[in-house]
């Protein structure tokens, strides 16, 4: 069974390579769309250049070569994993990523663990206790949480618990001169993290639960159910062993999508909340056009959506042990 | 501010700025730690490569320039104790401070200015050919005197000699390399007050105390660390909390500034921005309808309420500009109000219809013209006060359309393609109008290559002259002429409006003091700068 899955993930990984390049040439040439280029930013923000300073940092950035051998040279690049250098940030692109993917990978992390397992619990409830005031309270917070913009949660979560309560630091993701490892530090952190990783959580927990709970009143209306009932089944039997497993299938994919789409959420919150991930450094590099890095970050968002889906799919085995992954499904 | 005109070059002018920078002097106890709040985070941090804001507000703790400037923009010794200034113009003679060394230990000597100066800020520095120009060579006779040889006579030279402009760095770090790749420009040594410590990206930017500093018992402050938060609400935040000391000018909304100073233990810190005399415009396009017409703008710059602007969309932080040569500047005598064409009469509105029929423009159906105005993508201010222009100049029948944009495609239209009818922008008009005030309107700058110049592409061979004759010109009391004749003639023919000077301020914790100690202000060394315990 675990040899199958590792040769099924592996499997799909390679197939996802033909897909991550052509999402990196899609990207390549998409993104020059754009109007303005990193010389003109750099120039923008020095308020005073001269056209030989303009002409010095096209030549560094290597911005005067012409379109198809800038493609060459990155794709070259690309093959042997060297993401290539931001001239901006004056240092190499992967460094860049990887200082900022800890900090990504913690709050993504964080908020889908709490998303996804509130999101299910609410959902069931929701479900189990259908037609209940319980039920429409729970209903009615998935939709305003799902309806606020994330900046304004953050806000106010900043206003009431680190403003007004004094609870929680507004913003940042470590005390700045404290010490940077041990028990201490990670304490520190933990305390940071709370508020951004909660608002991050309301906005999806809300459809996880939504998704949830239809998933489980679908689940609790079969066949199957009806016949552990007749055997006399306790009802938290019936939901927790039978009818819970075979509703969380639908939230796990839509997990898998989501992991993706986290990345792109977090910009708000790393924003509001002065979090140093990955999403603030593909705003700001937007901004700057500082093209490379920006497709240093699509590189990886890519690798990380084909992996994730292939780990999903792995998951999905787990769950539900009649999934088989070389295909088809057990009768 | 109107103080009689002292000699420029004078090193009288030493005891006097003395006197100012002791006038704080009591109570100050060192040790602390502030936290400035900036946006954004700069690319690099060593500012001979790179004029951007942030990387300046960085750099200057780290690096010493030749000299620094009192308030009212004379020169005062820094690295350079001692100066002067030959009979005929061409040469400049400095005597540099004794027993300074770089943060890495190494003895700072005349090389370091000569490559730094000719060789790293003149051609590097966006602004260094403004400043250092007409220098052809620079003489080193011994290791502690410089002589800066000059093509031709140039007074703004000795207004750009500060760590903001033209900061000295190390020659045996940077000399034989690829400067801007060299990993010192993200790790610098200087011989400033603050040494660099580290940077975490995304974050902060921790400076701590330089214990060899060649100003004795100084800085005050242990460290200064500058935090990087995306956004403005959690910057104001952050300050409430008391977790930021200072936020600089544009990190934190205006409405919500006034909100932060009515607290208690906040307050708005004025001045610290004479050195860089910043003022907002609107940019006219002068090459196309309607705006190759004088009548048009002349109508434009009546129409504009410019008190109102300020008070409703910039809550009062700034004051009407006179022209493009602002007050600022008004200690060297290069100001004038006198003899201006005045827009902000009664009868303005009239005084504009009646320009626009003149022009050609007849009121058809309550409206006159339609342009479009680009509002510089510098936040939700400036699109605010896109929204007061266009009502503004709704009042006289010229319909606005705003076309809201990011950086880098507004940067390309309007100051690349020249595609554009009205823009808005600010200028740093810098000490001496020579550096900072020409680009606007000199026809030599017109040139698609290089943005923020005269994008709006206005020629006149008067202005030119004018401009010209106040780059070589030795006698400040002429070069103040010319700058008062520009004036009168700019506003007249109002290629631009001028809208208003700018008040950099900065929000700060009362538990900070003496934090504007310079015209620098936070673009200074802070190292006066102590905090309450």
């Amino acid at each position: 069974m675990w040899f199958a899955n590792a040769k099924y993930v592996l499997g799909r990984v390679l197939h996802g390579i033909p897909i991550i390049l052509a999402i990196v040439v899609v990207n390549f040439f998409l993104i020059r769309l754009a109007p303005g280029d990193a010389a003109q930013v750099l120039a923008g923000e020095s308020g005073a250049a001269t056209a030989e300073y303009m002409r010095q940092i096209r030549e560094q950035f290597g911005l005067d070569q012409p379109l198809w051998l800038q493609f060459v040279n990155y794709m070259k690049n690309l093959l042997v994993f060297d993401l290539g250098f931001s001239f901006r940030h004056n240092r190499e692109i992967s460094e860049l990523i990887m200082d900022r993917l800890g900090a990504t990978a913690l709050l993504m992390g964080t908020s889908m663990v709490l998303s996804i397992g509130f999101g299910i619990l609410l959902g069931a409830i929701a479900a189990v206790r259908d037609r209940t005031l319980l039920s429409h309270v729970i209903m009615i917070l998935a939709i305003v949480t799902y309806a606020t913009p994330l900046f304004w949660v953050g806000l106010m979560l900043i206003i009431v618990f680190a403003l007004n309560l004094g609870w929680f630091p507004t913003s940042g993701i470590a005390t700045i001169g404290a010490p940077v490892d041990g028990f201490e530090y990670a304490i520190d952190v933990a305390h940071h993290l709370v508020l951004p990783a909660i608002a991050l959580s309301f906005f999806y927990m809300a459809l996880y639960t939504r998704l949830m709970r239809a998933s489980m009143l679908e689940t609790l209306g079969q066949d199957f159910i009806k016949t552990a009932r007749a055997k006399g089944l306790s009802s938290s039997n019936i939901v927790f062993r039978h009818a819970l497993r075979n509703a969380i299938i639908p939230v796990l994919t839509m997990a898998g999508v989501q992991v993706s789409a986290m990345l792109g959420g977090s910009v708000i919150i790393e924003s509001v909340f002065g979090w140093p991930g990955l999403g603030l450094l593909a705003y700001e590099a937007l901004f700057s056009r500082d093209l490379n890095l920006l497709l240093g970050i699509f590189f990886l968002s890519s690798i990380l959506v084909v992996l994730t889906n292939a780990i999903v799919d792995v998951i999905y085995t787990l769950v539900d042990p009649r999934i088989r992954l070389n295909g088809g499904r057990h009768a | 501010m109107f103080k009689s005109l002292k000699s420029l070059l004078s090193v009288s002018t030493i005891a006097f700025a003395l006197a100012v920078t002791a006038s704080s002097a009591g109570a100050q106890s060192p040790g602390g730690t502030i936290v400035i709040t900036t946006t954004p985070e700069p690319a690099t941090i060593t500012n001979a490569l790179s004029s951007a804001p942030t990387t300046a507000e960085l750099a200057t703790k780290i690096f010493d320039g030749l000299l620094e400037y009192d308030m009212d923009l004379n020169p005062i010794p820094s690295l350079a104790e001692s100066w002067e200034v030959s009979e005929d113009g061409l040469s400049v003679t400095f005597n540099l401070r004794k027993g300074v060394v770089w943060h890495d230990g190494v003895p700072f000597t005349s090389a370091d200015v000569q490559f730094s100066l000719l060789e790293v800020v003149k051609e590097y520095h966006p602004r260094g050919k403004g400043n250092l120009g007409p220098v052809t060579s620079i003489d080193t006779p011994d290791d502690y005197t410089v002589v800066l040889n000059l093509e031709h006579p140039y007074v703004p030279l000795m207004r750009g000699l500060s760590s903001l402009e033209s900061p000295i760095i190390p020659k045996h770090i940077y000399a034989g390399t690829d400067f801007r790749n060299n990993e010192a420009v993200n790790k610098p040594i200087g011989t400033g007050p603050f040494k660099f410590v580290e940077w975490v990206k995304g974050s902060y930017i921790r400076l701590e105390r330089n214990e060899d500093y060649w100003r004795e018992g100084k800085p005050y402050l242990d460290s200064i660390v500058f935090r990087f938060i995306a956004d403005s609400a959690t910057r104001a935040a952050g300050l409430e909390s008391g977790e930021i000391d200072v936020a600089t000018f544009g990190t934190i909304n205006p409405v919500e500034m006034r909100r932060l100073e009515s607290l208690d233990g906040i307050s708005i810190a004025v001045g610290g921005y004479e050195a860089i005399s910043p003022v907002m415009l609107l940019e006219l396009n002068n090459q196309r309808p309607p705006f190759d017409n004088k009548l048009v703008r002349q109508a434009v710059a009546y129409a504009l309420d410019r008190q109102r602007i300020i008070d409703t969309v910039w809550y009062g932080f700034g004051k009407p500009a006179v022209g493009p040569i602002s007050t600022f500047v008004a200690g060297s005598g290069a100001f004038t109000d006198e003899g201006i064409r005045d827009y902000a009469v009664d009868d303005r509105l009239e005084i504009a219809g009646k320009l626009l029929d003149e022009a050609g423009y007849p009121l058809k159906d309550g409206k006159r013209m339609s342009i479009i105005h680009d509002p510089a993508p510098f936040g939700e201010d400036w699109r605010r006060m896109g929204e007061v222009i266009k009502q503004q100049l709704g009042k006289v029948g010229i319909e606005v359309e705003l076309r809201n944009r990011d950086y880098p495609s507004f940067v390309r239209a309007v100051h690349n393609e020249y595609d554009f009818d009205m823009s808005s922008s600010w200028y740093i008009g810098m000490a001496d109008p020579t550096l900072g005030v020409q680009r606007n309107t000199w026809s030599k700058m017109i040139n698609p290559e290089v943005p923020f110049g005269n994008s709006s592409g206005y020629k006149n061979p008067e202005v030119d002259r004018l401009w010209e004759a106040a780059q070589t010109e030795a006698d400040p009391d002429k070069r103040n002429e010319y700058f008062h004749d520009l004036q009168r003639l700019l506003v007249e023919d109002s290629p631009l409006i001028w809208l208003m000077e700018m008040d950099l301020v900065a929000v700060q914790r009362d538990r900070v003091k003496d934090l504007i100690t310079s015209p620098f202000g936070i673009r200074g060394g802070l190292y006066d700068t102590w905090v309450e315990k």
